[in-house]
């Protein structure tokens, strides 16, 4: 995988779009061995970890990320970035760790998403929501 | 370190050393300012007589520990501690007792136009609160 400060925001949005077409083998490349990631649904250690996580979310509902703001660190060490995700269930997921859903169901979320690289690799994925959410009151 | 980097850590200083005047003056007229629980703060005065009132209750400093620009925008990881000087049932956060200790480590997103920060949003990634125990003193 080449990236440069070039085009650094083209590396991540390519990341995006292969978690938002399920590409598990084209955005599994991104993370490293040992990634430390704090979704909002899950603390998980390790790409398989994780992976396993999201085939589990796939089988289960449709994830489409958007993103909103991208901020690249000097030297591709660090990305912000301001996502916007898009949840709409397949089935009824009542256990569903940040909130139950039914089939049909349509949730969407903004958060602030921090990736620590290494050599092109995510280390760590840590994620805040922002508040106040799509659709609730101020 | 970038222009905009440097400009932030004046910012966050002018912010830890309570010197309104200073901070108004990194703030566009028309700012809008998202804090961590969903609150929307807009203009100057309106985020200057917020932190103003935060300060009359708390002892808050700022703590950078990462910031970097691209483009018109900067990313921030941040610590921040709260300690009430005075019992606080109202506190933006949660209700505080004299003495008790809050920390949030957050990340926030500036958009800036010139020297001035025209959109802010932050998310809290980790909050922890530290009752105070013992005599009450701070």
């Amino acid at each position: 995988m080449s990236a440069g400060p070039r085009n650094f925001r083209a590396w991540f949005e390519a990341y995006l779009a292969a978690f938002n077409r399920a590409d598990f083998d084209g955005f599994g490349a991104y993370y490293a061995d040992d990634v430390i990631f704090h979704g909002q649904a899950a603390l998980l250690h390790g790409r398989d970890a994780v992976l396993d996580f999201y085939r589990m979310v796939r089988a289960r509902l449709d994830e489409q990320v958007e993103l909103v703001s991208f901020v690249g660190a000097t030297g591709c060490r660090r990305i912000a970035a301001e996502l916007r995700t898009t949840l709409l269930a397949r089935e009824d997921w009542l256990d569903m760790p940040t909130g139950a859903m039914r089939a049909g169901d349509k949730r969407q979320s903004v958060n602030i998403v921090l990736y620590d690289l290494h050599e092109y690799r995510f280390t760590q994925v840590r994620s805040a929501r922002l508040w106040p959410q799509p659709g609730t009151p101020q | 370190m970038t222009a905009s980097e440097r400009r932030f850590r004046d910012y966050m200083h002018a912010f830890n050393a309570s010197d309104w005047d200073a901070l108004r003056r990194f703030y566009a007229a028309d700012v809008e300012l998202v804090i961590g629980n969903g609150t929307t703060l807009r203009g100057r005065d309106a985020i200057v007589d917020f932190y103003r009132n935060v300060k009359s209750w708390t002892s808050r400093t700022i703590e950078i520990l990462d910031c970097f620009s691209d483009g018109n925008m900067l990313a921030a990881e941040l610590e921040s501690e709260f300690v009430a000087l005075i019992d606080a049932p109202d506190f933006p956060s949660r209700p505080m007792r004299r003495g008790d200790r809050y920390y949030i480590n957050s990340f926030a997103l500036y958009d800036f136009h010139g020297s001035e920060y025209r959109r802010i949003r932050a998310a809290v990634f980790r909050r922890e609160f530290r009752p105070l125990t013992g005599d009450g003193s701070i």
